[in-house]
């Protein structure tokens, strides 16, 4: 019969209309992101790090930019870890290269912004920001 | 007597229906098409030159951004080339792990045809269904690698990590579903009139002329040709699954969308049996730390979702390629876009180019 494809179509679009919706309504609700997302800005533990610049190596797109800084008692001192968010490709290889796990993602995906220089943040700047704020 | 002229209309860049930034110089007489001329190079990002500039490991995350629908497939092309010039063995889990990658990438990348298929016909509604059910599979790819779109999974050598419990669980209650999605597309879709008026008989691709052309994936075999690297040219473990390679018989867009319904159903088959027999060991070959694969090249083919996915690399021994050509198989198929809208109405360019399935990061590189 011509037509009954059409309706055998309506047929599934009604089906759905009385079901489960399948959206979510950002931003009021959130869908969590994975363990092993990777997004967001970079968080640096630099308790950890040891200033090896090991991740800055292993980046493929030149985002990150590290200065190390050499102290008194001739201990390295990480003083600005300059993430280019523009030009990170989020492909992880500065976080697995990392040999003490002083590395991993902040997880927020709202990371849009109006210019592009905003693109650019120092974790270390943030940490003694967050420090800051407690 | 009227005097009647041709005329040329540009359609795209910026047109919905080119699946990116595709511009198509179509000469008209009328509604018909005398020449379509694809013009490409909008998404031109120089990925073989840069490749030059990076290590081998360095490359991979580029490699995701040709096809970026699936991304997985590009991956493993790159990796098991650079494993051929290296001389790696990979391990067999990290083989079959690939597998199920890979052909979970595929389905995700055909639902984008049905989808992108609908919706340049004009059925909106058709395309929610079918993006709705991939977003179970880049959830599943979310879980595993931390990436929706550009994996960087698959490395050389193996694969980032293990399958986890939670994914393995996660892909099978995929697959359990998969059958009502298909299903469902059908009563959608493939049973509607409209639809199948807009697609059976038109832009015919002879096996000739497509052999001819070079076309290769399900566009070829659309048109009645058996060739599938996986069965043909077996890499990864292929042999060790069974499955069957879905034919079409005249080469319309009918049965290049008949043949991709259909491939779904066979890569959830391979998965089936890859999850069922994967083995246990490693899923990471010891690879140094600085890869300088010898002085040599080498060609390499995986079967993508578009088609023939081929790598050369040559090696000048020292640790990034000397060179890097990438045969991307959209780049290729789409040069039979003229063929295919010859003769035909400018209605029907629109239904062609979508059956050719073309992702401009390809064809651009
Ligand atoms: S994610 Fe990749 S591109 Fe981004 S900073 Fe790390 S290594 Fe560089
Ligand atoms: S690789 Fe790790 S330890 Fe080394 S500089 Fe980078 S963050 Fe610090």
């Amino acid at each position: 019969m011509q037509g009954k494809g059409l309706l055998v179509g309506l047929a599934v679009t009604l089906k759905h209309f009385f079901g489960k919706k399948e959206t979510v309504q950002y931003p009021e609700e959130k869908i969590p992101m994975t363990e092993a997302f990777r997004g967001g800005k970079l968080l640096l533990d630099e308790k950890k790090c040891i200033s090896c610049k090991l991740c800055a190596m292993a980046c493929p797109n030149t985002a990150l930019d590290l200065t190390v800084e050499i102290d008194e008692n001739k201990k390295r001192h990480m003083k600005n870890y300059i993430h280019k968010a523009g030009r990170c490709l989020y492909c992880n290889f500065c976080v697995e290269a990392c040999p003490v796990d002083a590395l991993s993602w902040d997880k927020n995906y709202e990371n849009s912004c109006y210019y592009r220089e905003n693109l650019t943040y120092d974790a270390v700047e943030n940490n003694r920001k967050d420090e800051k704020n407690g | 007597m009227i005097q009647t002229e041709s005329y040329k209309l540009s359609m795209g860049p910026v047109h919905p229906s080119t699946h990116g930034v595709l511009q198509v110089w179509l000469t008209l007489d009328g509604e018909r098409i005398l020449r379509a001329d694809p013009c490409m190079g909008y998404l031109h990002r120089g990925i073989e030159k840069l490749l030059e500039k990076r290590t081998y490991f360095q490359c991979l995350p580029y490699t995701d951004r040709l096809d970026y629908v699936s991304a997985m497939n590009n991956n493993l092309g790159y990796c098991s080339a650079v494993e051929k010039l290296a001389q790696i063995e990979v391990p067999k889990r990290a083989q079959y792990i690939r597998v199920i990658m890979a052909e979970l990438n595929r389905i995700a990348s055909h639902m984008i045809f049905i989808g992108s298929l609908a919706v340049d016909l004009g059925a909106t509604t058709g395309m929610i269904y079918p993006f709705r059910d991939r977003e179970r599979i880049l959830d599943i790819f979310n879980e595993l690698c931390g990436a929706r779109m550009t994996y960087s999974y698959i490395r050389i050598g193996g694969v980032k990590s293990d399958l986890a419990v939670k994914v393995i669980s996660m892909i099978d209650d995929f697959l359990a579903k998969l059958t009502d999605m298909i299903d469902e597309y059908n009563d959608l879709l493939t049973g509607n009139e409209i639809f199948q008026y807009r697609l059976k008989n038109t832009s015919i691709l002879t096996a000739k002329q497509a052999m001819e052309l070079g076309i290769t994936g399900p566009m070829l075999r659309a048109s009645g040709v058996s060739y599938d690297l996986r069965k043909d040219n077996t890499y990864c473990s292929y042999e060790d699954f069974d499955f069957s390679i879905p034919l079409g018989e005249k080469g319309d867009n009918w049965d290049r969308y008949i043949v991709r319904l259909k491939e779904m159903s066979e890569s959830a088959k391979i998965i089936k049996q890859a999850l069922a027999g994967l083995p246990t060991g490693e899923f990471m070959a010891k690879v140094p730390k600085v890869l300088k694969p010898p002085k040599g090249e080498v060609y390499d083919v995986t079967e993508g979702p578009r088609g023939e996915v081929g790598y050369h690399i040559v090696s000048d021994g020292s640790a990034k390629p000397y060179r890097v050509h990438i045969r991307r198989p959209s780049f290729i198929n789409l040069q039979a876009l003229d063929i295919m809208c010859r003769g035909y109405l400018v209605g029907d360019v629109v239904a062609a180019m979508s059956t050719i399935d073309p992702i401009m990061g390809e064809v651009d590189c």
